[in-house]
């Protein structure tokens, strides 16, 4: 097991080094050129040479890579362009209140996506199962601008409930944080929950259906006993390994989503970024991003292991 | 004398139907039947007989989509049917439990055996999971597992299927019920291994005074087990009574058609089989009067037009059947038309002058255990300061250097335990798999190491039936579809002549040209297999590798397709490669044998030979532990535990569950050649005189014909 988590993670090291090689690749062919994009559309021919020379934007693409690389290494992503700033700070602060939004959401996703998927499964063709069905495809079917741009009518505009956006950090109370986060946070929850309950249901389903849970009753098992001990683990292997996919979903979704609710966390920044042609902060966005993304798979995976005991001894005892 | 026990089960005229789209079902109707205490009936019955149906609505496991009514049905004194769910919740497990088929499926892949174990010690007799887990290791250990405490900490898969059925037999004992009930539990087990199941339950029911609902479609198991037994058919019962004088004296119809599709294990035995002709009756729209005379060679007027009352025709007895009494004389042979030897040509037809159509020498093939990663190992090399990556992986060698040959309109069975490379030997022969070395020689072709299109010719002269009909048929595919492909493939008809071809080979598996139009949903399992069969000979072959190709069939509906086979065999010529784990289908259909352990040959002969000593110890124990209807037990005992996962290739393959083990050399040297006559070969250490003395668990002569 241990073994098998270290080969895992050299694995995620050479994929963000190849990633980290594309990345560097991407920005150098995108159009535009960074000393005039620093200095504005009127700067001298004169000022542009110094600044190239300043950055080192004439060395070969090798020694630009290995310098940005052997710095990246160091923890230090460079300085934005735009905002003339060191950028791992920056990034730190806004991938902490991005973490923070992110969790909430996938704990929302996994807890009530689960919890409707078992619902539908054992009230299967009830007006329940229909009413879920029909909660989660309306979620995935529209994009995540348009709930969240209704969330925002609903509970700010008409009801007055809670803010229309943008962040308070904690130390200014726990009720305001909250109330900015929580808007971001179900609108995202609600695009991803169809994925995870329509699984839950139909792996619930054929797990009901069987030989082990048969015999479970056979046994004559209480039903939540059967339900939670001898079906649901079974059934939500499946499940794992898209929620493992979402968290890749969800940060596409927060892109969108924190620009809606202006909140001021990863997925504006990587916007931000790209919409100014902020190189360094483009690379830096992204490669966390990554880092992210393979971090949750082999989670995910460790799970799927601690869960299915099949995959956790290959060996037969006896 | 005390005052006659009152019966644990009484199940009077219980009937289960379910509403279907396009009206009732009746699953089962007036089924009755009662169970004394410390008794094992057996409810015998082929599929859609409504068996399991009889379990589970005793179990009250049916759907709510399952009506169920019955005028009497108590257990222990207590009607069964006015419970309330949570009563009867209470019941099962704690007074009635239940073995289910397959016991892989049956456990849960992510629960310790232990604790499947001790769940119903947990909810029905409230002990503490800690205490419930003691108990459950005692429990083990008394089914007969060695290391109760390691199993019940490993995970199902970790066990072998015997370990698997002994662990939900201990399951089902567990809150110590009265009545057990067993559905078809040595079904999906090989032979020896069923043969350790049915001597666990016989001690455990005598040292329990356990009443057993024993559940199968084999009747030879049923003999074993049961004392008396209850034949359904289509959810009707039409024979109770005690098993011998049942077996021995059958008296309805269909019990007789049964007994008759059995083939025997017998030497000289190879009369054709007299199959029950027709399908089971449509249960939506059942015929009118008995249920079986579509189907009845003894039928008469009455029998169409009135449902058979029960009649007994002897003590304990009762029979479904208007004509009880005046078919005695006439056997099921003679009824359905007389069954005819099948021993044709003298001396089989290894007809010595032509030379042989297969030939194998030598064949090999290994698999890699584990993937890439598994086998990479760190070891310090002596002298090294650093341990070294070294990859080297551990093999399972399927096929073991295996050599035989096959001549035209000969077949050859093979047989062995489920693992022994039978499966893979069928498929390599054919190309189907790569050998890793040896030769394969078809038709004086060698194609063990040719390229694909050097092979394409031999692949229309040899073809394969598969054991599954169901995954073997594309089900988006007509059967004249199916049937057509290889014509197609091999550019040998298309269009119209494609069509008349497809309809001759209908006609030559007996079924009718309008099935070129159904598609295999629409089929019975034995006309799926009749389509299987018709594919493969749809290139004309002469040489037909058939890979289970009646073990999930019903034995009426084998005993047809066996016919149809050696039908085929005589009008064509076609060789066979005949692959299987039931030696009773061997004796039947084969002419020579070949027994297989560990992707090696121990033993190979005319069947003749084979089944008689001198023989291997491993052809004896499984020759030993077929249950069968027609003698007594006795039987070897093979070593389930303990035995090694793979042969190292040091001794003899057979040497961790010989249980005729010399000593060392049986460890150490490999095996020597014993040929106590021609064309027999036996790989053992033993001395031929020993083996050759050895009891005979067969009989000489075929056994006094039923009537």
């Amino acid at each position: 097991m241990i073994l098998y988590t270290l080969r895992r993670l050299a694995l995620i090291v050479l994929l963000l080094w190849v990633m980290s090689v594309l990345l560097f690749a991407i920005t150098q062919v995108l159009p535009g050129n960074v000393a005039r994009m620093i200095l504005g559309q009127f700067a001298t021919a004169d000022a542009i040479e110094a600044v190239e020379t300043r950055l080192g934007l004439k060395d070969p693409l090798v020694v630009q890579y290995g310098r940005w690389f052997s710095h990246i290494l160091r923890g230090d992503f460079g300085q934005s362009l735009i905002m003339e700033r060191p950028i791992g700070p920056v990034l730190a602060e806004a991938l902490g209140r991005s973490a923070v939004l992110a969790a909430l959401s996938f704990v929302l996703v996994a807890s009530v996506g689960i919890l409707l998927g078992v619902i539908a499964a054992v009230r299967k063709n009830r007006p329940v199962d229909h009413a879920v069905s029909v909660f989660s495809y309306l979620g995935i079917s529209v994009p995540e601008f348009f709930w969240g741009i209704a969330f925002i009518l609903v509970f700010a505009r008409w009801l007055g409930w809670l803010p229309s956006g943008g962040y308070s950090p904690m130390g200014e109370g726990f009720g305001n944080w909250f109330a900015r986060l929580i808007g971001p946070a179900l609108t995202l929850t609600f695009t991803l929950i169809a994925h995870v309950s329509r699984l839950t249901r139909s792996s619930m389903l054929e797990t009901l259906r069987s030989r082990y849970v048969l015999a479970a009753r056979a046994k004559g098992l209480p039903e939540r006993v059967i339900l939670f001990r001898h079906a649901l683990r079974n059934a939500l292997l499946p499940t794992i390994t898209v929620l493992a996919i979402d968290v890749g979903w969800l940060f596409g979704g927060i892109v969108v989503v924190e620009t809606v609710f202006a909140f001021p966390g990863l997925g504006r920044l990587v916007a931000f970024a790209i919409e100014r042609r902020d190189l360094p902060l483009i690379q830096a966005t992204l490669l966390v991003i990554t880092a992210i993304y393979c971090l949750a798979n082999l989670a995910a995976d460790l799970l799927y292991a601690a869960l299915n005991p099949r995959i956790r001894y290959a060996r037969r005892t006896s | 004398m005390s005052p006659p026990e009152a019966p644990l089960l009484e199940v009077e005229d219980l009937c289960v139907s379910y509403a279907t789209g396009f009206g009732v079902l009746r699953a089962l109707h007036g089924v009755s039947f009662r169970l004394m205490p410390g008794e094992a009936l057996g409810l015998a019955g082929e599929s859609g007989s409504g068996k399991s149906t009889v379990a589970l609505a005793l179990l009250g496991l049916l759907g709510p989509e399952a009506a169920v009514s019955a005028r009497r049905l108590r257990f222990g004194g207590r009607d069964l049917l006015s419970r309330s769910p949570e009563e009867k919740r209470r019941l099962r497990g704690r007074a009635m439990a239940i073995v289910f088929q397959d016991p892989f499926t049956a456990l849960n892949p992510s629960i310790p055996v232990g604790r499947q174990v001790a769940e119903p010690m947990v909810f029905h007799r409230g002990l503490a999971e800690s205490e419930a887990l003691a108990a459950a290791i005692g429990l083990l250990h008394q089914v007969g597992i060695r290391r109760p405490e390691v199993v019940a900490r490993s995970y199902p898969h970790q066990l072998s299927g015997g370990m698997q059925q002994r662990a939900l037999i201990a399951t089902a004992l567990a809150a110590e019920p009265e009545l057990l009930i067993l559905d078809e539990p040595t079904t999906a087990l090989d032979v020896t291994i069923e043969a350790q199941i049915l001597d666990l339950l016989e001690s455990l029911r005598r040292s329990r005074r356990l009443s057993i609902l024993f559940i199968s479609h084999n009747l030879g198991v049923i003999h074993r087990l049961c004392e008396s037994v209850c034949i359904l058919y289509a959810g009707e019962v039409c024979e109770t009574g005690p098993t011998k004088t049942v077996f021995r004296d059958p008296a309805h119809p269909y019990t007789r058609g049964l007994l008759a599709s059995l083939p025997r294990l017998a030497v000289g035995d190879r009369k054709r089989l007299s199959p029950i002709p027709g399908t089971l009756p449509d249960l939506e729209d059942p015929p009118p009067g008995c249920l079986f005379h579509p189907r009845c060679p003894y039928g008469e007027l009455r029998c169409r037009r009135e449902a058979p009352l029960f009649s007994s025709p002897g003590p304990q007895r009762s029979v479904r059947c208007w004509r009880v009494g005046e078919i005695g004389g006439v056997s099921w042979e003679e009824a359905v038309g007389g069954a005819r030897p099948l021993a044709d040509e003298a001396g089989g037809p290894a007809a010595k002058a032509s030379p042989p159509l297969v030939v194998v020498r030598d064949l090999r093939k290994r698999y890699r255990l584990g993937g890439f990663w598994d086998a990479l190992r760190w070891e310090k090399p002596a002298g090294r300061k650093f341990p070294r990556p070294s990859w080297a992986p551990r093999f399972l060698h399927a096929l073991d250097g295996v050599s035989l040959a096959i001549a035209p309109g000969e077949v050859l069975g093979l047989v062995g335990e489920s693992g022994c490379g039978k499966t893979t030997l069928g498929r390599t022969i054919l190309r189907l798999i790569d050998p890793d070395d040896g030769a394969i020689v078809v038709d004086g072709r060698e194609i063990g190491s040719a390229p694909e299109r050097e092979i394409r010719p031999v692949r229309r002269l040899a073809q394969i039936v598969f054991q599954n009909p169901d995954s073997s048929l594309n089900p988006r595919k007509t059967v004249g579809e199916i049937i057509a492909r290889p014509l197609e493939r091999f550019g040998l008809a298309s269009g119209a002549q494609a069509r008349r071809r497809v309809g001759e080979l209908l006609e030559m598996v007996r079924l009718a040209p309008s099935y070129a139009s159904r598609y295999p949903h629409q089929l019975s399992g034995g006309e799926k297999q009749r389509v299987g069969i018709a594919r493969a000979l749809a290139t004309s072959p002469r040489f037909l590798v058939c890979d289970e190709a009646v073990s999930a069939l019903d034995v009426s509906v084998q005993a047809a397709v066996l016919n149809l086979l050696e039908d085929l065999r005589r009008e064509l010529g076609l060789a066979f490669l005949f692959i299987t784990h039931d030696l009773s289908v061997v004796a039947h259909l084969a002419h020579r044998v070949l027994v297989m352990y560990r992707g090696g040959i121990c033993e190979e002969g005319a069947i003749a030979q084979v089944l008689r000593p001198p023989f291997h110890p491993y052809t004896e124990a499984l020759l030993s532990a077929v249950p069968r209807i027609d003698r007594g037990r006795s039987r070897i005992r093979l070593r389930e535990e303990g035995a090694a996962a793979e042969f190292d290739g040091r001794g003899c393959r057979f040497q961790d569950r010989c249980p005729r083990i010399l000593g060392k050399v049986c460890r150490t040297v490999t095996p020597p050649l014993l040929e106590p006559a021609p064309g027999h070969r036996i790989h053992c250490h033993h001395r031929l005189e020993t083996l050759a003395a050895l009891p005979s668990p067969v009989d000489a002569a075929p056994p006094g014909a039923i009537p």
